[in-house]
Order: C-alpha cells, then sequence, then structure tokens
C-alpha cells in the first residue's frame, strides 16, 4: 500500500473516498509553464487495475497531465501545478511528498524507448539497486519476473548481459516496460509507448498491456484512436488543456456526448 | 568561352530548362570564377595535404636525427632506455642512461592526471548538472581564463607558491616531482574540465528522465547513469590532459628540480624528458653526441605521444560500439 512516502505526518486525510475507490483523484488540477496555462480545471478519477486512455489533439496537454501525476514535471524548469490529485487520500501535489518514493509507486514509460547503455540486466535491476537491494538471487528473480511480465523472457534469456541497446526498438520499448515493473509499482504512466513502434511490436504492446492491466492501474496516451478502442476501459479526450469528455471507451466511440470529441474520434481534426 | 561555366541556376526562358543541369565548371580553368567549386576544393584539399605532410615531415626529421646516437654513435638502445646515469658531458666514459627522464615524465603525467580528474571532473558536473546557469557564467569563464595563461606564469606561480610550501610541509628543496605534477595538475584542468563538462552535456535527457522516473536521486543518477554513460569521453579528456601534461616542459622546468637521477620519493627532485631537453639544447652543437642524444629523447618523447593518441582512438571507438 502506499504508506511511506509522506515524509511527516499528513492533517487528516480525505475520508470521503467513494466505493468505487478510483487508485488516483484528480480535482481541480491546473498545470502553467511560466504564464502559459496548459492544463486548465481537471477533474477525473483513475480506476484500479483498469486501462485509461488520454487522447486529444497535439499539445493539447496530455503529457503535461501524465508527467504531473508522478512529479515528473517538476524537472521542468518553470513548470507549476495547482489543485490535487489525491492517491489514497492524499494530496500528491503538496511539498510534503517525497518524489522519490512517490516515483517508485508510480511508475513511468516514454515515448522513445530510453534504456540504459548498460546490460540488459542491469537496466532491469538499476532502479532495484537505487533502493538498496543488494541480494544477488533476488535481484536475478526479480528482473526474470519482469522480463516474463513484459513477455520479454523468451526473447533475451540468453543474452541478459549483452547491450540493451543491441535490441530492436520494440524490445527496447517492452524492456522499458520490465524496467518500470521491477519496483512494484501500483500505476503504471505510458506516453504514446508504441508511437515510435512497427504494427507488430505496437500490437505486442497492447496485448502486454491489456495482461498487466490485472495487476496494475494503467495511464496511457495515445494518438491511435483504434489503440484506445481496442485496449482502453475509460477514455478521456483532452482539447487545448481542458478534459472535454471522460467515461467509459465504448461509450465515448459509439455515444460521444460532445461535438468536438465526435469531430476528433472520427478523425476530423487533430 | 570562360564566361560560359558559371553555374547556372536559374533557367532564363523556359526551352532553356534542361540545360541548367549540365554541369558548365568541371574545368580548371573556372578556378578564375569566384562561384567555381574549384576554388574550395583546392582551398581544402591543400591543406589537409599541407597539414598531412608537415606531421610526416616532423616524425621522419625527428626519426632520423633520433637515431644518430644509436646509428652513428654507437650507443646501445638498450643501454639508452634502461640506464640510469646522465652523463652525457663527461670527458671519460660518458654515459647515457635516459630512465630517469622517461620514469619522471610519466610520473609527472600520471600524479597530474590523478589530482586534475577528480576536480575536473567534479567542476564539470558541477557545471552541467547542478547548477548549469551559474556554471555558465563564472566557471566557463574560469576555465578560458585558465586555458589563455601562458605556462611560465604557471611556472612562476609555483616557483613562488608552491615550491616554499613543499618545503615548509613535505620537507627537502621543495623542487620536486610533486610540485611539477602539482604545476601540470593545474594546468590540464580546463582541458580535462571542459571536455567532460561537454561529455556530460552529450547524455541524452532521456537517460536522466529515465532514471528519475525509477525513482532516483539526483546523486544516483549522476553517479549511476550520466557519469557510466559519458565514460568513454571522460577518459578521453583525461588522456588528452595527460597528453598535454606529457608535453610541458617550461613550467616543469621551474618548479621540479632538475636532478639526473632517479627519484626515491615523489618529494626529490627529479627531471623529465622535456626538461632535460630545454636545459641541455643551448649548451650542444650540432652533430655532437650530446645534441644526438637529445633527439633520441624527443623521439621517445614523439613515440610516447603517439601512444596517448592511439589510446584515446582506441577509447573512443570502443565507447561507440557499446
Ligand atoms: N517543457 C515545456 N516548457 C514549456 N511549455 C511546455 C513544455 N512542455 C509542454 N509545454 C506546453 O504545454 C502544452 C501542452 O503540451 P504537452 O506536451 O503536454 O502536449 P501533448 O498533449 O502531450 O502533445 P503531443 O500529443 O504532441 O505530445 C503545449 O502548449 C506546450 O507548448
Ligand atoms: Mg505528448
Amino acid at each position: 500500500m502506499n504508506q511511506v512516502y509522506i515524509k511527516q505526518n499528513v492533517e487528516e486525510s480525505h475520508q470521503n473516498m467513494k466505493k468505487a475507490s478510483p487508485v488516483l483523484e484528480v480535482k481541480d488540477l491546473n498545470i502553467y509553464y511560466g504564464d502559459h496555462h496548459a492544463v486548465k480545471h481537471i477533474n477525473m478519477p483513475i480506476e484500479e487495475k483498469s486501462i485509461t486512455a488520454l487522447i486529444g489533439p497535439s499539445g493539447c496537454g496530455k503529457s503535461t497531465f501524465l508527467r504531473t501525476i508522478n512529479r515528473m514535471n517538476d524537472l521542468i524548469h518553470g513548470a507549476r501545478s495547482e489543485g490535487e490529485i489525491l492517491y489514497g487520500g492524499i494530496n500528491l501535489l503538496t511539498s510534503k511528498v517525497d518524489v522519490v518514493q512517490l516515483r517508485k509507486e508510480i511508475g513511468m514509460v516514454f515515448q522513445r524507448p530510453n534504456p540504459f547503455p548498460k546490460s540488459i540486466y542491469e537496466n532491469l535491476v538499476l532502479s532495484l539497486k537505487f533502493s538498496g537491494i543488494r541480494d544477488k538471487k533476488k535481484l536475478k528473480d526479480i528482473a526474470e519476473d519482469c522480463l516474463r511480465k513484459a513477455a520479454l523472457w523468451d526473447e533475451v534469456k540468453d543474452r541478459l548481459d549483452k547491450s540493451a541497446l543491441s535490441l530492436s526498438g520494440g524490445q527496447q520499448q517492452r524492456l522499458c516496460i520490465a524496467r518500470a515493473l521491477a519496483l512494484k509499482p501500483k500505476v503504471l504512466l505510458l506516453d504514446e509507448p508504441s508511437s515510435a513502434l512497427d504494427p507488430v511490436s505496437s500490437s505486442k504492446i497492447e496485448e502486454l498491456l491489456l495482461k498487466l492491466k490485472e495487476e496494475y492501474t494503467i495511464v496511457i496516451v495515445t494518438h491511435n484512436m483504434q489503440q484506445a478502442a481496442r485496449i482502453a476501459d475509460k477514455t478521456a479526450f483532452f482539447y487545448q488543456g481542458e478534459l472535454v469528455e471522460y467515461g467509459d471507451t465504448s461509450q465515448m466511440f459509439s455515444h460521444p456526448a460532445e461535438k468536438r470529441t465526435e469531430d476528433y474520434i472520427s478523425g476530423r481534426f487533430g | 568561352m570562360e564566361n560560359k561555366s558559371v553555374v547556372v541556376q536559374m533557367p532564363s526562358s523556359p526551352n532553356n530548362e534542361g540545360r541548367s543541369l549540365i554541369q558548365n565548371n568541371k574545368k580548371w580553368t573556372s578556378i578564375f570564377n569566384r562561384n567555381s567549386e574549384w576554388r574550395g576544393k583546392i582551398w581544402i584539399y591543400g591543406s589537409a595535404i599541407f597539414v598531412i605532410l608537415s606531421v610526416i615531415a616532423i616524425t621522419l626529421f625527428l626519426t632520423v636525427q633520433g637515431l644518430r646516437s644509436f646509428v652513428v654513435d654507437h650507443i646501445n638502445v638498450i643501454d639508452f632506455i634502461t640506464g640510469t646515469e646522465w652523463y652525457p658531458d663527461r670527458a671519460e666514459n660518458p654515459s647515457y642512461g635516459a630512465l630517469p627522464f622517461i620514469f619522471g615524465s610519466l610520473m609527472v603525467t600520471i600524479l597530474a592526471a590523478m589530482l586534475a580528474a577528480p576536480f575536473a571532473i567534479g567542476s564539470a558536473l558541477f557545471m552541467t548538472e547542478l547548477a548549469p546557469k551559474w556554471g555558465q557564467k563564472v566557471l566557463q569563464p574560469v576555465i578560458e581564463i585558465l586555458v589563455g595563461i601562458p605556462s611560465v606564469v604557471y611556472g612562476f606561480i609555483g616557483l613562488s607558491v608552491i615550491v616554499p610550501f613543499m618545503r615548509d610541509h613535505v620537507g627537502g628543496s621543495g623542487f620536486s616531482l610533486l610540485s611539477g605534477a602539482l604545476v601540470v595538475g593545474v594546468m590540464i584542468l580546463p582541458t580535462i574540465t571542459s571536455i567532460s563538462a561537454d561529455a556530460v552535456r552529450a547524455v541524452s535527457n532521456d537517460l536522466r528522465s529515465a532514471s528519475y522516473a525509477l525513482g532516483a536521486t539526483k546523486w544516483q543518477t549522476i553517479y549511476r547513469v550520466v557519469l557510466p554513460a559519458a565514460k568513454s569521453t571522460l577518459i578521453t579528456a583525461i588522456v588528452l590532459g595527460m597528453a598535454r601534461a606529457f608535453g610541458e616542459a617550461l613550467a616543469v622546468q621551474m618548479v621540479i628540480g632538475n636532478a639526473r637521477n632517479l627519484p626515491n620519493a615523489i618529494s626529490d627532485p627529479s627531471a623529465t624528458l622535456t626538461t632535460i631537453i630545454t636545459l641541455s639544447m643551448g649548451h650542444s652543437t650540432a652533430g655532437s653526441v650530446l645534441n644526438d642524444v637529445l633527439w633520441s629523447l624527443g623521439l621517445i618523447l614523439l613515440i610516447i605521444s603517439y601512444g596517448f593518441i592511439l589510446l584515446i582512438r582506441f577509447i573512443s571507438r570502443r565507447g561507440q560500439v557499446s
């Protein structure tokens, strides 16, 4: 559970959590880059063990929103956020949150595969070493487990000591997913994880995500409508920094409530 | 006919169109034309050939001169390299053992690199990872100034600060291998720092993001991700610094003590290949044995410098593969 990552005791936790208990509850979230208001008044839940897709035209703030969830946006100079992202009743956006610990619970996969220029094995266990785990046996077991979960084990089991850069783009991306699983996160954030990949690698990643959602909560940004329709349980449509529509994917794709959603989904703009 | 050789860029009329595709400036006479490709080619190829020829000429000249002591004066090569007695100007039974200088050069180089590298890489990390703005504004100019200071100034400062300091705190005369290494270490600091800073800057931000997203702290990111990714260029930076330290003469000569025997400790006075050459050069006449052995020392210097270059090539080639 989410115990440790608050440095001090937080004030009264927010008890009014609903029964369906979303893992994350976004409340009136605003994100700015300097004066630029990039994300405006977002309210939405993110449900446990499901896939939530974020869609919308380029520049509408999907990545910005995603990076704010695990506070990766802190690294961008001039970025700041207001509002709340509640995680088990705790607001992740306060300065009391230990971001290092937070990122271990909310993992992230990026658009471009970014394995470290080290061996495949080192890529998988580096985060564990960051956390002070030294036991060789344990590291090996976790590495194998993650590779199996990422459906990569059979392809790389004989060359774990080879450079991760020797893998294909699709394999590298699955390695990055495996790497993110090593710390057993609750939530996995993926920013267009398959946009740089060929169709076959891309569908492998989709299969993988469908399998992973049994254990993890997944939030994925995608530009591919079919992909969202295929894998997402919930879809959120962003437009110019606003959340236009949020709901069940099937519902949204068949009967969008908003004209703008319909136009975007049917490819009329974006 | 010469003025036909213009590179035609805009067809004047539709039925002229195809002609503009015909290259007209292949003839050498087009060198007189401003826009000619030839001018550029001659200049670029000419410079390349000139540089290559000068390197070959220097190498050949030094080789021929450097081999004289072995071929003409019949000094044994092995004795020359391994001998520890250097009395080339003794009237009877002169001896030509260059080992103390080879040793001195290598020791100064290695010690200087050991002293300078940690500071250099530390400041490179400071100006790239920790305080990019401040580092860019303050540290960068400081480093450029350090590069620009002439070596005689370094030597002079070494002579008036480091030597007395060593005398008081380490003992002896203060003129020593260690003083030489300290002075040269400061001299190569900017070289290593600026190349290291470039190396660290060249590490993709994607890797940093990957690291932070895995719950790494800043220090863990630097130590486990950034430095390893920059490793081969960092080593190249150090080797380049060493190459510079190895060739430095003047500043070292002012503080090293110029003793001709092998030092027993790093606090002993010593000499290097470069210092012994600059010191003895003045009182040797061309063609004399002393003059020949100095050339031989120069040849050794050149060979070891080539060694450094090969090392750099090797390291950067390996860095590209992995
Ligand atoms: N590092 C940054 N500094 C300043 N402004 C930024 C930065 N990153 C994004 N923005 C701005 O914030 C807005 C949202 O950008 P964001 O990258 O979140 O869009 P996106 O929906 O992910 O787009 P895409 O689909 O192209 O990835 C844009 O107007 C963009 O210009
Ligand atoms: Mg984006």
